[in-house]
């Protein structure tokens, strides 16, 4: 297991230094982060959801959570900083 | 089976041939044959039931949506409401999607039932539908051979007659690579044009929604049913919407078709040589040929990785399996690892200008490059994929893996449309024919297509 | 030992919808993740919606009145910021690049101004994550570390909260605050304390942290970089043990960057609520009021829109006193805010109008303002209601004329030269007129009568009984 990923970060890095290198002597332009050239896409604020969409969706969202509580909340691990006390 | 995509609508309008049949059809030869191919990881138990549906409406003679009766195949990676979008990892072994995606409800409300879940590489990481978690998938029509990836199982449900229309995704390819190497038709749109909401990232900023489909008329009638401004998602394209499939018998006489000869220096001479005759029957056709310069072509496909690892990481953060699923990085395969790994690196505020702002300027210099060819055409065409499938189980370096995409990258770091359309075979083998167009050309790019299959 | 102390503050923003779905931002009474969807648990493939306007614009005003300067004509993005804690379900949060920035209040440089969004609510002990907060926008408010006690750092935090409260643009539910704290003594290493929810608990954590780090630094220890959570229950820090973490931040391709110019600025700055501290300055100035008396009408918005209504139509200064001292009385005996008051600025300028003219006495006038407050009338009215209007100079002297014939102890008292026997008659004089004499006007006049009916009792009383 830990071969495999040592094995896997070995391909990664030299993977990202080939790619690295292809990139040489390419001019360096404006990057491009987005494919539009658009800003200020927004939505105004409103009337909420209806709660019978949130009702429908909550059940489902309870059913594939691997632990929930009696009341619906989504059961995670105990924070270490508290663990450790 | 057998027939075309406007012969099958007839039927099924007629009277001749049920939805209920038709589905029925559908799941009898899924599962003859899919115990070998592994095209799908699930079907849809209510696919029966939903065609039941759609049977009636069409007895009342209601008014019916454009699929009507048709049998549609979901990738793996898009949601379907109560039906397991596994992206064939042991991430999301369990997780049944609680929402149906954006192109999912508009399917449905074109009367398509769907059959199930496609087979896929594992998160759409390869080129080859190797990586799957549930099992590679093989090529309906080179049995032995890689079906292409990532959208493996949608190709070979559609190569195999599994059912009548595919929904894959392409980030880099993933659509028209195993469309090329099934000898189906396969259609990646242009960014924004399709709603992405329910799509499971590779890459956001490259990811589009797109059929497969056995015939240029059946990718036509699912692009238009699917693509379209959606208000609530923030790059989706305002776009007017446009029946492609009216318009695919205009021809192509005028048309201006644009080649390059960094094709052939980056393809095998077995895969150009049938291009090189597709060109031919094009220009035979009436269409223009003409040269243009895509002078770093071949330097796309490391910024177009560069991007999509730094993107892929960012999207695989939420796999923690907390909420849902298992955390990523303790059961994935070795290709999505690595992926991970690469975009955990280059991301790094300290490698974040070497790799990831680099690549984002090279993504410039790309739609500057195609943005000038495509000015002097009105589409490029070339291959598909640089070399043949090989053969299932041949070990590949992730290198060797990736230059699959050497041909197919650039358009997805351009953000315009491309579709592929069989051209012809090489040693039996199918060579798919990659139309490229501009920022919305889809319509052009469908009729230069339709050209060409309708010659054969 | 010298400090320096920064703030990292977060508040949530009052709009209706979350920031990047149409879940509802008011979820305080509803059970567990019950105000979620796709998009705020951060299910597989959900796409974030376009950001909510009003919380962009939010932002904007916020940085206006912390007097930052708003990054104008350049994309401001919206990032992700990658972390792995079970209150971040996309396993990012989204952060924007700085709205505004170079700001300052009472002292302390504002570094910048951005928005964000509210991650889930994570019970460390109890291991459960409710995420019906999960995408409300927040602001954040970075400061340079310009505080050096934990008693500056309170001062900041209060009079933050006051503009925020101000604002009308956060939500006024109490306990939204969240104040990151960044805290290095001379000679030590920046350590950082989350999990602080109150100025209180800023106060408390950052004494305790100083002592703790004090004491580290006097045996000689190295106090290494980290990251705490201040425990409220005990009033400490504690290490939380996490990984250094590089957050990754790339720019969220979903989300178009936001670009403001300066007709959007301008649109806001001009119906934007004035800042209570630029505001306080204001009032002394255009008032001629005391800073004392200006920052007590500041204290809530609502109480100083009033006084600059009242102030238009009544002498200021005899309205700055009845706000700092009568007004602010009433209300805090009545435990009501400003914002509470029914009362019309017409009504009340009547009423101190009144107590100008002298027509009745500041104790009525008072007596007229509980009433006002109770149940708002014009103050004529109540004045009827209360049989009060005051006395005319003939029945005053009637008043104290048979107090002086009733109490010949006390007269005599005063005239043999303790003082206090005066006081003593005027609140027979008060009880007498049912208060509605002045008390200023019946010492006056007690004192006049009684020295002067030694002298020329019977020419005055005969004048004035005129």
């Amino acid at each position: 297991m830990a071969e495999r990923k040592k094995e896997i970060e070995r391909s990664a890095e030299e993977i990202v230094e080939s790619f690295a290198r292809a990139a040489e002597g390419l001019p360096k332009l404006k990057e491009t982060y987005y494919n539009q050239e658009t800003c200020n896409v927004s939505r105004p604020d409103g009337e909420p959801s209806s709660e019978e969409e949130r009702t429908e969706f909550r059940k489902r969202f309870i059913s594939i959570m691997p632990g929930s509580d009696e009341k619906g909340n989504l059961r995670v691990e105990v924070a270490k900083w508290v663990e450790e006390r | 089976m057998g027939r075309g995509t406007i012969e099958k609508l007839g039927a099924i309008q007629q009277g001749e041939l049920s939805a209920t049949e038709n589905v029925q059809q559908a799941l009898d030869r899924i599962k003859k044959l899919d115990k070998k191919i592994k095209a799908f990881i699930e079907l849809n138990p209510n696919a029966l039931a939903e065609a039941e549906a759609v049977d009636c409406k069409l007895k009342r003679g209601e008014h019916m949506g454009k699929l009507a009766g048709l049998t549609i195949g979901i990738k793996s990676n898009i949601n379907v409401k109560g039906l397991r979008a596994t992206c064939a990892s042991r991430t999301l072994e369990n997780y049944v999607s609680p929402y149906d995606a954006e192109v999912i409800r508009r399917v449905r409300d074109a009367g398509g039932i769907i059959v199930g879940m496609n087979n896929m590489d594992e998160f759409a990481c390869g080129s080859s539908g190797e990586t799957s978690s549930f099992g590679p998938t093989d090529n309906p029509v080179a049995p032995g051979h890689i079906p292409g990836g990532s959208s493996s199982g949608s190709a070979a449900a559609i190569a195999a007659g599994m059912c009548d229309i595919c929904l894959g995704t392409d980030t880099g390819g993933a659509i028209r690579n195993p469309a090329s190497h099934c000898g189906v038709v396969g259609i990646r749109p242009t960014q924004g044009l399709v709603p992405a909401h329910g799509l499971i990232e590779l890459a956001v900023s490259f990811d589009q929604i797109g059929p497969l489909a056995p015939d240029v008329y059946g990718a036509a009638l699912m692009l238009e049913t699917i693509a379209g401004h959606n208000p609530k998602e923030c790059t989706s394209l305002d776009s007017p919407s446009v029946n492609y499939s009216d318009k695919l018998g205009i021809g192509i006489e005028n048309i201006r078709v644009g080649t390059s000869s960094k094709f052939s220096e980056l393809t095998d001479s077995a895969v150009m040589g049938v291009i090189d005759g597709a060109v031919e029957k094009l220009h035979d056709l009436g269409a223009e040929v003409v040269e243009v310069e895509l002078p770093n072509l071949e330097k796309s496909l490391s910024a177009y990785y560069v991007i999509m690892f730094a993107e892929f990481f960012s999207a695989t953060r939420k796999f923690d399996g907390r909420k849902y699923g298992r955390r990523i990085e303790e059961v994935c395969g070795d290709e999505v690892l690595r992926r991970i790994t690469c975009g955990d690196y280059i991301s790094r505020k300290d490698q974040h200008d070497r790799h990831y702002k680099r690549a984002l300027q090279v993504r410039t210099l790309m739609r500057r490059e195609f943005g000038e060819a495509l000015n002097k055409v009105d589409v490029i065409v070339g291959p598909t994929v640089p070399k043949l499938p090989h053969q299932l189980g041949t070990k590949l370096s992730p290198a060797e893996m990736y230059a699959y995409d050497y041909l197919t990258s650039p358009i997805n770091l351009a953000g315009i449309c491309a579709g592929t359309v069989k051209a012809g075979e090489a040693s039996g083998i199918p060579v798919g024919l990659q139309v490229q167009g501009k920022v919305l050309g889809e319509e052009t790019v469908l009729r230069v297509m339709r050209a060409l299959e309708a010659v054969k | 030992m010298r400090m320096k102390i920064g703030l990292e503050v977060h508040e949530q923003l009052a709009t209706k919808r979350k920031l990047c779905c149409d879940c509802p931002t008011d979820y305080r009474e509803d059970p567990p993740n019950t105000n979620v969807c796709p998009i705020c648990t951060a299910m597989p493939g959900a796409k974030p919606m376009p950001p909510n306007v009003k919380a962009v614009d939010a932002v904007i005003e916020l940085a206006l009145m912390l007097g930052c300067e708003v990054v104008l004509d350049q994309p401001i993005y919206v990032q992700r910021k990658h972390y792995d804690y079970p209150d971040l379900p996309a396993g990012y949060q989204h952060s924007s690049t700085p709205i505004g920035i170079n700001g300052e209040l009472v002292g302390v440089r504002i570094r910048e101004v951005h928005l964000e969004e509210d991650p889930g609510a994570y019970d460390p002990v109890a291991g459960t994550v409710d995420f019906n907060r999960c995408g409300v926008p927040l602001v954040e408010i970075v400061t340079e570390p310009d505080m050096h006690s934990p008693e500056e750092a309170r001062r900041f935090l209060r009079q933050l909260m006051r503009v925020l409260d101000y604002s009308g643009k956060v939500r006024p539910e109490p306990g939204t605050l969240r104040a990151d704290t960044n805290i290095s003594l001379e000679g030590g290493t920046r350590v950082e304390i989350k999990n602080i929810n109150s100025t209180k608990g800023a106060y408390r954590a950052v004494k305790f942290e100083v002592m703790r780090q004090r004491a580290l630094i006097e045996r000689g220890a190295v106090i290494p970089y980290e990251t705490r959570a201040y425990l409220e229950s005990q009033m400490i820090t504690v290490p939380m043990r996490m990984k250094v973490v590089d957050f990754h931040v790339i720019p969220d391709p979903d989300i178009f960057p936001i670009v403001i110019d300066r007709a959007r600025v301008e649109t806001i700055r001009k119906r934007m609520v004035e800042a209570p501290h630029q505001r306080e300055q204001r009032l002394v100035k255009q008032y001629q009021i005391s800073q004392a008396v200006a920052g007590v009408i500041v204290s809530e918005r609502e109480l100083a829109d009033l006084f600059e209504a009242v102030a238009k139509e009544v002498d200021p200064k005899l309205v700055a006193t009845w706000f700092q001292t009568n007004l602010k009385k009433v209300l805090n005996y009545m435990k009501l805010r400003a914002t509470e008051v029914k009362f019309t600025h017409k009504q009340l300028a009547g009423l101190l109008r009144m107590v100008k003219a002298k027509r009745i006495t500041p104790e009525q006038g008072e007596l007229v303002l509980r009433k006002l407050v109770e149940q708002p009338a014009e103050p004529e009215e109540l004045l009827r209601k209360l049989g009060l209007g005051r006395l005319g100079r003939a029945e005053l002297s009637a008043a104290i004329a048979r107090t002086i014939e009733e109490n010949p102890k006390a007269v005599k008292d005063y005239r043999a030269g303790r003082k206090e026997a005066l006081n003593f008659l005027a609140g027979k004089v008060m009880k007498l007129t049912r208060g509605r004499a002045d008390p200023r006007e019946i010492l006056k006049f007690l004192s006049a009568k009684l020295k002067g009916k030694k002298k020329r009792r019977v020419s005055r009383r005969t004048k004035r009984s005129k």
